[in-house]
């Protein structure tokens, strides 16, 4: 691969994003425009970010490489993806925005009424941010090493480095255009090549029976099915995963109202699904003309490799490079949205909420994800990622699905939850491999429970927290009836005089 | 669209330290609600007047509340049900569609451009299912809303 080529493409996607990042500096100036853009986003905008922040490295180079690994499961993580903000839409959307929080931590302690219950979801948030930076910073690694050849942690250090930049000096309103620039680079910077790709394909002479049997012979190589209960407990994490991602929770605050916040997700739902038909495709053609890779270990990197392959020369290259730059988009632009979450979090936590907080929280979002990815070896981008939505879905969804549908939540269900399911979903992801074999006698199916726990921490942790709130009924919030109220009622009647 | 000022969020902080009655349940003073909305009076519910912000709007001492907590609860019964209702509608489809595709070895077998017709269908076929049901959603949402402002409106 031409090293020149992506260079070019790394720092022309790095620049542009500091560029808007700075431009934006001279419209965020107060702490609200820090936290949350003031609230005045609209839905196309906000739709767009949210887009852009959620396509991470999972979606862009994950999915494709997923498929040439594992073959048809692997299409259910797109669909898992896109409906968790169906979920979203349904039970927290509108709710959430009504609620005038700023981050999740906030909406619990408000809700419940207590500060222990909003340290612990602070805290939570914390590592589920912290998890999810990380598989990003793998990707830039990979990335960087396939692209120009340097050594893989340079990648990581430079997207930890400009978002940490960004985020410091622009805040979210900074982000929020950034963002919505970002959505709109992936989507182009992959589906150019796909449409290319397909075109050369077509008129190699590939056409029809030949095509066919190409395609097909990678198609059916070598994958088993996996078993019913993997695919259903992955899109449990993956469909209430969405619900309690803090950078994902935190776009809803800009929304103009509860309304407004509903007609978001539907774009937002939209702008998924024709996302989505991209890396499919390029998984395909992954699995027919590189099936090779699968067994090397860099499944990965399909997506960035394919174009050189089906068309070697000019062309190859500026797909190549075009890949390239939507791909360090999706790094730059998920993991800033976690580090303003973060930041958010930690800032009001540690150091009182005033903008130098927020500046330094974000310096400390950005290190410590940085060490760990540094320290800790590179797996599948989008199993990672699928791990984070099941602790998510684990810890973080009880607590906010009860507290805006259920008057019955207590600050000691909410906690005990919320502890329930790290412990259950953390142990089973950090003490699974070593406990699976010594269990593998005693439990039936042990190794597939500990793999993809999802299907019983989710329906536990909910358990836990639900059956600790009714024993503890005397403690419900006295505020509940006006919190729900707020939560629920149409913004547009509350103004009105005499209701 | 209504926009938001800032002022309304108060942008201080959580008070750091510990606050007494949070860990027991039985004593739980509500020392800080951060759940704000602008002018929120619709709420004249069975909380405390002014656990935060503006008492002087009277938040709910002297209007009927009663009868607005009905409203609201079921306001919040029906949002509830729809949100399941949708919710239940999309994953059983899910599920038929999925056993379909496991269940019909053709669909395997079938090829377009060299491509299995389950992959194809797997692959691009539940995104309309997913927009439809939230097209749905937001429309009936919406249509909630507005038939409890016009009860609230009318209302005593």
């Amino acid at each position: 691969m031409n090293q020149a080529v992506g260079y070019i493409a790394v720092s022309t996607v790095v620049l542009a994003t500091a560029f808007i990042g700075f431009y934006g500096l001279r419209i965020s100036r107060t702490t609200s425009d820090f936290f949350v853009a003031s609230r005045t986003v609209r839905p196309w905008w906000n739709a767009s970010a949210i887009g852009g922040e959620y396509l991470s490295a999972a979606s862009f180079l994950g999915i494709a490489g997923l498929i040439l690994l594992s073959g048809q499961d692997a299409l259910w993580f797109p669909i898992g993806y896109t409906a968790g903000y169906l979920m979203l839409l349904l039970f927290v959307a509108a709710p959430l925005r009504r609620s005038g929080a700023y981050t999740v931590p906030d909406f619990v302690g408000a809700r419940v009424e207590s500060a222990s219950a909003r340290r612990v979801t602070s805290l939570l948030v914390i590592v589920v941010g912290c998890l999810y930076i990380v598989p990003q910073l793998h990707g830039a690694a990979l990335t960087v090493s396939i692209s120009t050849g340097l050594p893989a942690w340079v990648g990581a250090v430079a997207v930890a480095a400009v978002v940490c930049l960004v985020v410091v000096t622009g805040g979210m309103r900074s982000i929020t255009f950034v963002q919505a620039f970002q959505f709109w680079l992936k989507l182009t910077a992959i589906a150019v090549p796909v449409v290319f790709l397909l075109i050369v394909v077509a008129r190699e002479g590939m056409t029809g029976a030949e095509l066919g049997a190409q395609l097909g012979d990678g198609l059916l190589g070598g994958t088993e099915p996996a078993s019913a209960y993997r695919t259903v407990s992955l899109l449990v994490a993956l469909l209430f995963g969405t619900l309690g991602l803090p950078h994902v929770l935190v776009r809803f605050y800009t929304n103009p109202d509860g309304a407004s916040a509903r007609r978001t997700t539907l774009i937002v739902l939209g702008l998924l699904a024709v996302f989505y038909v991209f890396p499919t495709v390029l998984g395909f053609l992954g699995r027919a003309f590189m099936p090779e890779l699968a067994a090397g270990g860099q499944a990965d990197a399909v997506v960035l490799l394919l174009p050189g392959v089906i068309a070697p020369g000019l062309l190859g290259e500026l797909l190549t490079a075009l890949l390239i730059a939507g791909g360090f988009a999706a790094f730059l632009s998920t993991t800033s949205g976690l580090v303003v979450s973060l930041a958010g979090v930690i800032s009001q936590e540690l150091f009182g909420g005033s903008v130098r907080g927020f500046r330094w929280a974000a310096v400390l979002a950005s290190l410590v994800p940085l060490t760990v990815a540094l320290l800790s070896g590179s797996s599948a981008i989008a199993g990672a990622v699928g791990l984070v939505f099941a602790f998510t879905a684990s810890t973080i969804c009880p607590a906010l699905l009860l507290g805006i549908w259920w008057r019955g939540l207590t600050a000691p269900g909410a906690i005990a939850g919320m502890l329930t399911g790290a412990a259950l979903c953390g142990g089973a992801m950090m003490l699974g491999p070593a406990l699976a074999p010594l269990l593998a006698g005693a439990v039936p199916f042990v190794g597939e429970l500990l793999a993809q726990p999802a299907a019983w921490t989710v329906p536990l942790a909910f358990g836990v927290t639900i059956a600790v709130s009714l024993a503890t009924a005397s403690g419900r919030p006295l505020g509940v009836s006006r919190v729900l109220a707020r939560l629920h009622t149409p913004e547009r009647h509350r103004h009105l005089p005499g209701a | 669209m209504s926009a938001v000022p800032g002022s309304h969020v108060s942008g201080s902080p959580v008070p750091d330290g510990p606050v007494p009655g949070s860990a027991p349940a039985t004593d739980q003073r509500p020392q800080r609600v951060r759940v704000t909305a602008p002018g929120s009076r619709a709420a004249p519910g069975t909380g405390p007047a002014g656990i935060r912000g503006d008492p002087a709007a009277g938040s709910g001492a002297d209007a009927p509340s009663q009868v607005a907590e009905v409203y609201v609860r079921s306001l919040i019964r029906s949002q509830l049900r729809l949100a399941l209702v949708v919710a239940f509608g999309f994953l059983v489809s899910l599920a038929a569609f999925a056993l379909v595709l496991r269940l019909t070895p053709e669909l395997e077998a079938e090829r377009w451009f060299g491509v299995p017709v389950a992959w194809l269908l797997l692959a691009f076929g539940v995104y309309p299912m997913i927009g439809l049901s939230a097209w749905l959603y937001v429309w009936a949402a919406g249509r909630n809303e507005a038939r409890y402002t016009a009860l609230a409106e009318e209302g005593p």
